[in-house]
């Protein structure tokens, strides 16, 4: 395995690493960032994953609120109550600007957010088959939530403080009617879309600079 | 210039991005409507918006409503009047929605239109093994189903006892609940289900039943399915009794279904009894057969009522042996022919054995290897059975046979037989 810290060859030297070496790597501090590495990575497929099952969720939701809901074009105003939604639209210079902590923090409290307002929505619906798809996408946004405390830790960031548990969250009282409510759900799922789509490039970013440059390192000591 | 200075402060105002908290408002918001009835909707929107009656329009359900439904009733006020309305399109209700002219939405409002509940019919109830409960029960009309109707089941045994109210709901299909624990025998119990949604209330009839009559359990264990002999038309099963019910007093009646494979129509067999084996008989030689069995734990400590047939046990196959009479797929158009005759020379050939003298080392064997040689000097089939008395002859002298006429008697070896003519 090459002892070059560029992409192509960091990711060969990973993957002789994980092939050949994974039972018998020690336990130094290296295995920690092979751990953040792998954790990334899994982190990464879970927004895939969820990115999948939200849309087969959003359609079925959607149909349930009706139309103009369910219309491809729907696009309703944001009321100043919908700005609650943490919204994952940034500056691209912005975002690129990021370092590694703000990332994955701001990934953190978007997704604890989410799941709240999430949570807050499974009580009211209609339809079981509605109710049992909300209940297993919100036990899988729970791990992503987990998985992204778990990258944060083993990188050693803090958590950000934040809301930790199911209550609703302060200062948002319930929608005034029924519409509004329908609405607040439609900019929810918009917003858990995007926010899918965004941490996959998050990860994707925080893939290409934790792990290979730091195994790559690792080897080396070890004589390869 | 002092015209465009508050036109430059609304620009300003717009460009801030700050939406009207509410820019319109609907009367009625979110109401509930019986079907069939009529409803005059108002839409009156905020003075900031600088937009009138006749800049707005509605929809409902996502589809224009016609203009000549629309009356202003002020500026900033357009009504709509929706005639005989029919059941909500969802139960999230009917998204009725006033637009400025750009399409934008202003405001909604979400219709409720269906029936108030009827009583709950058709309650049935089970118990698997004397351990729980399970109820499903029909809705009392169709209309129910446009507005979300919520269903309870309540329970309390009769004569004492507080209500108590089902937790488990859809345990087996949307109107079914399930009470897992704390049933009590020997006592009835009363139970009934309350229905209700938006425009009311309704109560089912109370039913009244005691857990030992509607006993259920698992299908029977260990099916197996055999061969009775060599018999072609017959097939024993065997099973043995639930062992969940095994503790328990009760007579067990059992019920056996058995069809051909590549048909779907069952045969039902009653009379079983409380045996855990059974011969089908009248089968069809070589056929696979499936079958099932399942129980009934009727007679539960003494229940006199019959319990409920618990599910089929998965299908188990047998095949019935296949007769020889019956033409197999391999031999070729003279099969069946051929069969009965080997059947019939190795009868012979044995009679001869025991009869005659030096024909010791006769045996079907050598008939095979005539028939051989018969295929390879293309001699037809037809012949078939008239020579083996010829080559009879060559092998050990003169024979009587028991029952055909004589053959002609070929004093030449088997090989050139072919030279002669042996047709009759």
């Amino acid at each position: 395995c090459a002892l070059r810290a560029r992409d192509s060859w960091g990711i060969f030297a990973f993957l002789c690493a994980a092939l050949c070496n994974l039972p018998a790597v020690p336990a130094l501090n290296g295995t920690e960032e092979l751990g953040a590495g792998q954790s990334i990575q899994k982190t990464y497929d879970l927004t895939r994953y969820l990115e999948h099952q939200l849309r087969t969720l959003a359609g079925t939701y959607l149909n349930y609120l009706g139309p103009p809901f369910n219309e491809p074009d729907f696009n309703p105003p944001r009321l100043a109550r919908a700005e609650q939604v943490p919204s994952a639209t940034v500056d691209l210079d912005l975002w690129r600007g990021l370092t590694d902590n703000a990332r994955l923090a701001a990934n953190y409290r978007a997704y604890s957010r989410l799941l709240c307002y999430l949570r807050g929505l499974d009580g009211q619906v209609g339809t079981v088959e509605l109710r049992h798809r909300l209940g297993h996408f919100c036990s899988s946004l729970q791990g992503l939530v987990l998985s992204i405390a778990g990258v944060m830790s083993s990188l050693g960031y803090p958590l950000p403080a934040g809301p930790a548990g199911p209550p609703a969250p302060p200062g948002a009282p319930a929608a005034p009617n029924d519409f509004l409510k329908k609405m607040d759900d439609f900019w929810l799922l918009k917003e858990l879309q995007t926010w899918l789509w965004r941490s996959a490039k998050d990860f994707n970013r925080l893939k290409k600079k934790v792990p290979p440059a730091v195994v790559t390192l690792r080897m080396e000591a070890r004589g390869f | 210039m002092p015209a465009l200075l508050p036109l430059l402060l609304l620009c300003l105002r717009l460009l801030r991005a700050e939406p009207p908290a509410y820019p319109a408002v609907i009367s009625p918001q979110d109401p509930t409507l019986l079907i069939g009835s009529s409803l005059t909707a108002t839409c009156t929107v905020s003075a900031d918006l600088r937009l009138r009656a006749q800049d707005l329009y509605w929809t409902l359900n996502g589809r224009r409503l016609p203009a000549a439904s629309y009356t202003a009733l002020g500026p900033t006020t357009l009504s709509v009047a929706l005639a005989r309305l029919n059941g909500s399109r969802q139960q999230s209700g009917d998204n009725l929605v006033c637009h400025s002219r750009d399409g934008g939405i202003l405001a909604g409002s979400c219709l409720y239109v269906g029936l108030p509940p009827e009583k709950p019919v058709n309650i049935s109830c089970w118990s698997k093994n004397m351990k729980d409960l399970t109820c499903t029960w029909a809705p009392g009309t169709e209309g129910e189903t446009f507005l979300h109707t919520n269903y309870t089941l309540k329970y309390k045994l009769r004569w004492y006892g507080r209500d108590n109210t089902c937790q488990e709901y859809h345990t087996a299909g949307p109107y079914s609940c399930h009470i897992p624990k704390d049933l009590a025998l020997f006592t009835p119990y009363e139970i009934w289900v309350e229905a209700s949604n938006r425009l009311g209330v309704a109560v089912s009839d109370v039913v009244m039943l005691d857990i030992l009559d509607v006993v259920t359990t698992d299908p029977p264990s260990d099916v197996h399915v055999s061969r009775v002999g060599d018999l072609e038309d017959q097939l024993s099963v065997r099973w043995s009794s639930p062992p969940a019910l095994k503790d328990f007093l009760f007579q067990a009646k059992y019920q056996i279904q058995y069809r051909v494979e590549d048909s779907s129509e069952w045969k039902v067999v009653d009379d079983v009894g409380n045996q855990t084996s059974c011969r089908l008989a009248g089968l069809r030689p070589g056929t696979v057969y499936f079958v099932q069995v399942r129980c009934n734990p009727f007679g539960i400590y003494g229940s006199k009522k019959a319990g409920i047939w618990s599910d089929w046990s998965n299908p188990t196959a047998a095949s019935t042996p296949r007769s020889e009479r019956t033409a197999g797929g391999c031999d070729p158009k003279g099969g069946e022919q051929n069969t009965t005759l080997r059947r019939e020379l190795k009868q012979f050939f044995g009679w001869v054995k025991k009869h005659s003298y030096g024909c010791s080392n006769l045996s079907i064997k050598l008939y095979d290897q005539w028939r051989v040689w018969l295929q390879k000097s293309h001699k037809t089939r037809n012949q078939v059975g008239k020579e083996p008395f010829t080559l009879l002859s060559a092998h050990c002298g003169a024979v009587d046979p028991p029952v055909s006429p004589s053959p002609r008697v070929a004093s030449k070896q088997g090989p050139a037989l072919s030279a002669g003519s042996t047709r009759r």
